[in-house]
């Protein structure tokens, strides 16, 4: 069959059963790689903290996945007001918000682990929120666009008509108030998962590090802010480049269709995260 | 108290910096056309219509400045380590980081518009030549000055994270507050100048963009020159919110509460900027919308 002849069918998107659950059970093997190491002292800590710090990772990277979607992204076509959206990639900005929120996350993370996950949930969020309302103030005073959906009749949350204020030949254009509500929600999904990696990484190296004995004590905590700090960007990276092939192109948010996607995405992620989780804490693994 | 009141005039100080980032960064990305609206300066020639916009999109916005923002961090951090002026290695990684995206737009207009051969699309030097240097002095602007507000967060705030690291996270988040909010401008009100006011691009009209300006065909450099009234400053003022209110609600409320001042005020400033974009919406729906049908004559 030649790629033109291969369109998507009525079912492009759609949970897959099968791989999803060999995607299930390669991380539940990786997850018990991991176990073994800790019981066998080679992943310093012991089994449990071990087991603990990898399921806490693949949940973060469950929230990213699922955050992501959330988020409105138009691409090329809302830069030219021809659809509705932010006019970027979907990974780009996603990133930069689960970034911001992860500084936010790092920078609280003395405070405990509370306050360093919604710090950085907010800090994801807030992004957004200040992004969201200039890209509006950007279509409505210097463009003279009124914000469209082209996907819904009416605004879930306000109950504003759509299709009449969409001008013509284009698909909608701007935030309607339901995309800029989903883009807040994404950033703290977002914010909120990058830092929960962060901090399941940085205690992980606290240990471990001390345990391979050539970093001396005042050098232990710079060196495991920076690993985890690496890491955790990288793994948002991946789950959020994962994440944006699951949404093809552009996503206007929580009302749009392709948002039922979003369980493909975590299933993705769960098996991306054990597989980079399980590298990262390796780093610091003892043979 | 001292402390609180020198953390208030660095978030000043950074907020007003990433200002001056977000409207150089938005400004270099539309004079070397990088945004997404560079999908219309690929498209057309293949419509058509060959023209001598600058065509630098091998990568978004947001990695690139990931990329050069972070190599500057780098640089300067090697430069402190020995010993050398804070400012002294600002510049000296800045400078590189610089010559860096000098070299990276040279081989993305040559590489990308020479890809563009079979539909006519000549490769023009003195476009190489006049707008490469304006772009990297654009990009010198806005590396400077985010790596300033990095090293002002490491130091002065005492930010855990080490200055490269720091450059990866404010480096993306200045491409993606810069794309999200220059782009929709460039592309729309610049490109395609000659659709009406008030409407989106309608698909048909996808890469029949403005080629000619007041005399001869239009330079990337006037694309510079049109966005830096509303796309640069509008960037700008996303960037320079986004990181004074990041440092500033932890500064002024995280010793409150045990830390969760900060993120109650955090929350507080969200649905601020909620109310005020649902004002701009329907200020807009009122003043604009609906659209009507034209009558034929």
């Amino acid at each position: 069959m030649s790629a033109i002849a291969a369109k998507p069918g009525a079912n492009a998107g759609a949970f897959q059963p099968v791989p999803s659950v060999i995607a299930i059970v390669l991380a539940i093997i990786l997850v018990v790689v991991a176990y073994f190491l800790g019981s066998a002292g080679i992943l310093a800590g012991g089994a449990m903290p071990v087991l603990q710090t990898l399921c806490l990772i693949i949940l973060g990277a469950a929230l990213i996945a699922f955050g992501v979607h959330f988020v409105p992204v138009g691409g090329a076509p809302a830069a030219m007001g021809q659809a509705p959206g932010i006019a970027t990639g979907v990974a780009m900005l996603a990133t930069g918000a689960g970034l911001a929120g992860l500084f936010g996350g790092a920078w609280a993370a003395e405070l405990g682990l509370g306050v360093a996950l919604a710090s950085g949930a907010i800090g994801g969020a807030l992004m957004m929120a200040i992004t969201c309302l200039m890209v509006n103030i950007s279509y409505v005073f210097g463009m003279g666009i009124p914000a469209a959906s082209g996907k819904v009749l009416k605004d879930p949350i306000t109950g504003d008509l759509q299709a009449a204020y969409k001008s013509q030949g284009t698909e909608g254009h701007g935030l309607p108030f339901i995309s800029y509500v989903g883009g807040v929600i994404g950033g703290l999904f977002g914010g909120l998962g990058g830092t929960l990696i962060y901090i399941e990484l940085l205690n992980f190296y606290n240990v471990g590090l001390p345990a391979l004995g050539f970093v001396g004590a005042e050098g232990i905590n710079m060196l495991a802010v920076g690993l985890a700090g690496i890491f955790a960007i990288g793994m948002f990276l991946v789950i959020a480049v994962l994440s944006a092939y699951n949404i093809t192109g552009t996503i206007e948010g929580p009302h749009d269709p392709k948002f039922k996607r979003f369980p493909r995405a975590i299933v993705a992620a769960i098996l991306a995260s054990a597989v980079c989780g399980l590298v990262a804490m390796l780093v610091v693994a003892l043979f | 108290m001292q402390e609180i009141i020198i953390g208030i005039g660095v978030t000043a100080l950074a907020g007003a910096l990433a200002a001056i980032a977000g409207a150089a960064e938005d400004t270099e990305s539309n004079i070397g056309s990088q945004g997404d609206p560079n999908s219309q300066v690929q498209l057309a020639p293949q419509m058509g219509y060959t023209h001598r916009i600058y065509n630098k999109a091998v990568s978004g916005e947001p990695p690139a400045y990931t990329l050069w923002v972070t190599l500057a961090c780098g640089v300067a951090w090697a430069f402190l380590m020995l010993g050398v002026n804070a400012i002294l290695a600002i510049v000296f990684g800045t400078v590189l980081a610089t010559f860096v995206q000098g070299v990276y737009a040279t081989t993305a207009y040559l590489g990308r518009t020479a890809s563009l051969s079979k539909f006519g699309q000549p490769v023009f030097i003195d476009v190489i030549k006049s707008v490469t240097t304006v772009t990297m002095a654009h990009a010198f602007v806005a590396i400077i000055t985010t790596v300033t507000v990095c090293y002002l967060m490491m130091t002065v705030i005492g930010h855990p994270f080490a200055l490269p690291l720091l450059g990866i996270v404010w480096g993306l988040a200045l491409g993606a507050a810069g794309s999200a909010t220059g782009n929709p401008y460039y592309g729309k009100e610049r490109q395609y100048q000659n659709q009406k006011f008030g409407a989106g691009v309608p698909i048909s009209a996808s890469g029949n963009i403005v080629r000619y300006a007041e005399a001869g065909q239009r330079s990337s450099i006037d694309n510079g020159f049109f966005t830096a009234k509303f796309g640069g400053p509008a960037s700008g003022l996303c960037f320079g919110l986004i990181v004074f209110f990041e440092l500033w609600r932890t500064i002024l409320f995280e010793d409150y509460l045990a830390g969760w001042g900060a993120v109650i005020a955090g929350a507080v400033i969200i649905i601020i900027f909620m109310i005020i974009d649902r004002y701009v919406e329907v200020w807009g729906r009122k003043n604009y919308g609906p659209y009507t049908v034209e009558a034929s004559a």
